[in-house]
């Protein structure tokens, strides 16, 4: 039974369930003590558009469905360059003691100050320098972000042949759905079965229609990042109602039928018969294009344990819709724990491939490691309760395919739109503020990281960026509680682990790109590592190894500069928190204060 | 007693309705969260700005902002009246970036 991936969900279920009953409950008691009678920001400032009251399973539901994406799926690929067992053991620890700690307090801290999302919060807590601070950060996380789903999304395309015509009828019918539902106001169930329906066909078509694999050699992922990158333009500067509203209400149902089939199909592996077959434990140091246990897993798998993204959502959105402070709870560690079981669920496609089949997978990527080998794994786990024949193994390879692209382009949409905003803020009245602008260069920076095919490493700068920011957010929940005078210790020390390893991850990075820059200048004992380009940069041939050599210098040194930026905005960052948080722990309590007085 | 039985029967068969009333409710909720509430949201605050904006251009004039001219802004007053409090809170109201993830 240990061997099956059955075993994953039930530890993580038990382990979830003993985090939220119990330690959950010691916790809320002993430090947010909770009162269902104080009343809330969605009570005290209902307006019936940012704040108003909702029940605790729409939150719950809104909760999941926005932190729930690609993290949690293709981050334990990268993990699993140590083995199976620390991916396992980082989801269901890092989760137990920091993640719903995370997305729990950073709802609690809102929803004490008024509803207040982050931008505010930390203006308070740790000044204007602060906030900038947080503000710089997030713009680099964003170009990071960008480079790698706009990467990833190219490669799913040219991996999976059949997705790319099942992506553009999944589009077309979510841009249908949205003018029937808003202009020709047809009733809304009406419009989803016929949606339905039409993305069913979609994959069907997707079927019948594939597009040849690297088509133009080398080139291919670049040409499709330049049609994602049309696709997300449009996203960014089309109203909300006429793209990506309705494209993510149709996009929901098979995204989230599939992480249902995924679970049924781990439960479900003893009668199968679908085993773990990959090596639990290989090594501390196993690949030095991955880089060693410790800091690289912590960041790698960048959100079924924690992620500073959903600090992000707690705070702007959720917090100003909580009807009693005890919901607060279910919703936001119920969710995060949740995510967990996710995680661990699409740990387990990875580990039920056996050696072969992952040669396989790689084989139909061109011959680099594989990240589709996600699809390959959901597929061999469901489709033995199937029925298992050749005609269903081809329908669910492209319907996987499909589901892991649209979550791709749903949640970077939203991420360039976000851009976008970001700019204005930051760049006013000057061109690079402007809409079209804005969200060119926003599309263009990303463009040029993605095309160098480096995306471990981008993967691994978003998943240190990610984890610092949800570092920073726990911070800020302790110089919160530091301030309240409610015990801090819980979170400081999360905090600080997650703070410290994340900017040794991001200074690995760093030391990982120099080694690179120094292959490509020809420092023999460098060469060995490995460079950092594929793609069209890379090499198309034995005799020209490296056919643009400057270019590829140079963007690796960008690439340094970037990791630079993000970890001297981290540190500076990480510098103000600890400063608040010494200066409101020194501050006497009011009864001390009464007592000197 | 068969009576006091029957009512206990009564009660657990009432209990047991609720739950799965509760539960069907929780479900919903659960499905119009994940499915739809962003949406709302976002339609919700579309004509939040809309609003913002009828708004402005009624009372733009007391304002200092002559966009209309006073004739047609008192013809329009007695809509924006009701509407008055809720958008002056939401104007005043601290925003961020962090605010506009969603």
């Amino acid at each position: 039974m240990a061997s099956y991936p059955f075993i994953f969900v039930v530890l993580a279920i038990i382990a979830y369930g003993i985090a939220f009953r119990v330690y959950g409950k010691w916790y809320d008691r002993t430090v947010w003590k909770p009162d269902p009678k104080r009343t809330t920001p969605a009570h005290m400032y209902m307006d019936g558009v940012e704040y108003f009251p909702v029940s605790k399973y729409v939150l719950w539901g809104y909760q999941f469905k926005s932190i729930a994406a690609l993290g949690p799926i293709l981050g334990p690929f990268v993990a699993l360059s140590f083995g199976w067992l620390p991916a396992l053991i980082w989801i269901i620890l890092g989760n137990f003691f920091i993640g719903w700690l995370q997305d729990y307090g950073a709802i609690m801290v809102s929803v004490r100050n008024e509803g207040r999302s982050f931008g505010p919060i930390s203006y308070e807590l740790t000044g204007p320098k602060g906030r900038n601070t947080l503000l710089g950060f997030l713009l680099f996380y964003m170009i990071i972000i960008s480079a790698v789903f706009i990467y990833l999304i190219a490669t799913f395309w040219n991996i999976f042949p059949t997705t790319f015509v099942a992506t553009l009828g999944i589009f077309a019918t979510g841009i249908l759905a949205g003018r029937l539902l808003y202009k020709y106001r047809i009733n809304v169930v009406r419009v989803t079965i016929l949606a339905l329906a039409l993305i069913v066909v979609s994959i069907f078509l997707g079927r019948l229609l594939p597009i040849p694999s690297n088509f133009l050699g080398s080139w291919t992922i670049a040409f499709w990042a330049v049609v994602v990158c049309g696709i997300l333009f449009a996203g960014s500067i089309l109203p909300m109602p006429v793209f990506i509203q309705p494209v993510n209400y149709v996009s929901f149902f098979p995204t989230y039928l599939a992480i249902i089939l995924i679970l049924i199909g781990a439960l479900l592996s003893p009668i199968t018969n679908i085993s773990l077959v990959q090596a639990a434990f290989k090594g501390f140091y196993p690949d030095p294009n991955v880089g060693p246990l410790w800091p690289i897993l912590f960041v790698a798998i960048a959100c079924g344990a924690i992620s500073g993204w959903h600090s992000l959502v707690g705070s702007s959105t959720t917090s100003k819709q909580l009807d009693i402070e005890t919901d607060a709870h279910p919703v936001g560690a119920g969710s995060m724990l949740s995510e967990g079981l996710l995680a661990l669920a699409s740990v387990a496609c990875y580990m039920v491939l056996t050696n072969d089949e992952m040669k396989v997978a790689a084989a139909a990527a061109g011959g680099v490691r594989n990240i589709g080998s996600w699809v390959y794994g959901a597929v061999k786990l469901t489709s033995a309760y199937f029925g298992g024949g050749e005609a269903v193994r081809n329908f669910l390879t492209t319907y996987f395919g499909v589901v892991l692209v649209i979550y791709a382009l749903t949640v970077q949409a939203l991420v360039t739109r976000f851009w976008r905003l970001i700019s204005a803020e930051v760049f006013g009245q000057n061109i690079l503020g402007q809409k079209y602008p804005a969200t060119f260069v926003g599309l263009l920076i990303p463009w040029i990281f993605a095309i160098t095919g480096s995306w471990i490493n981008l993967w691994l700068y978003f998943g240190g960026a990610n984890q610092l920011l949800a570092g920073l957010a726990i911070m800020l929940i302790t110089i919160h509680l530091a301030r309240v005078k409610s015990p801090s210790i819980y979170t400081l020390i999360p905090a600080t682990f997650m703070i410290v390893t994340t900017l040794a991850a991001l200074l690995w990075e760093i030391y990982d790109f120099t080694r690179a820059v120094l292959g490509y200048l020809g420092i023999e004992e460098f060469a060995k590592f490995g460079l950092k380009v594929a793609g069209p940069l890379a090499k198309p041939s034995p005799d020209a190894p490296y056919p643009y050599p400057t270019i590829s210098v140079l963007l690796n040194s960008v690439f340094i500069l970037v990791g630079v930026m993000l970890f001297l905005l981290g540190l500076r960052m990480a510098y103000y928190t600890y400063k608040a948080y010494f200066r409101f722990k020194a501050e006497p309590t009011p009864a001390m204060a009464r007592e000197s007085a | 007693m068969f009576w006091k039985k029957k009512d206990k029967e009564k009660e657990q068969e009432k209990e047991q309705g609720s739950e799965k009333t509760s539960f069907k409710k929780a479900a919903k909720g659960v499905l119009y969260g994940m499915a739809s509430h962003g949406h709302v949201m976002s339609a919700l605050r579309t004509r939040m700005y809309l609003e913002h904006l009828f708004m402005f251009i009624t009372l733009g004039d007391m304002l200092g902002i002559p966009v209309l001219p006073p004739y047609y802004s008192l013809r329009i007053l007695p809509y924006a009246v009701p509407n008055i409090k809720s958008w002056k809170m939401r104007v005043f109201r601290e925003r961020d970036f962090t605010d506009a993830i969603f």
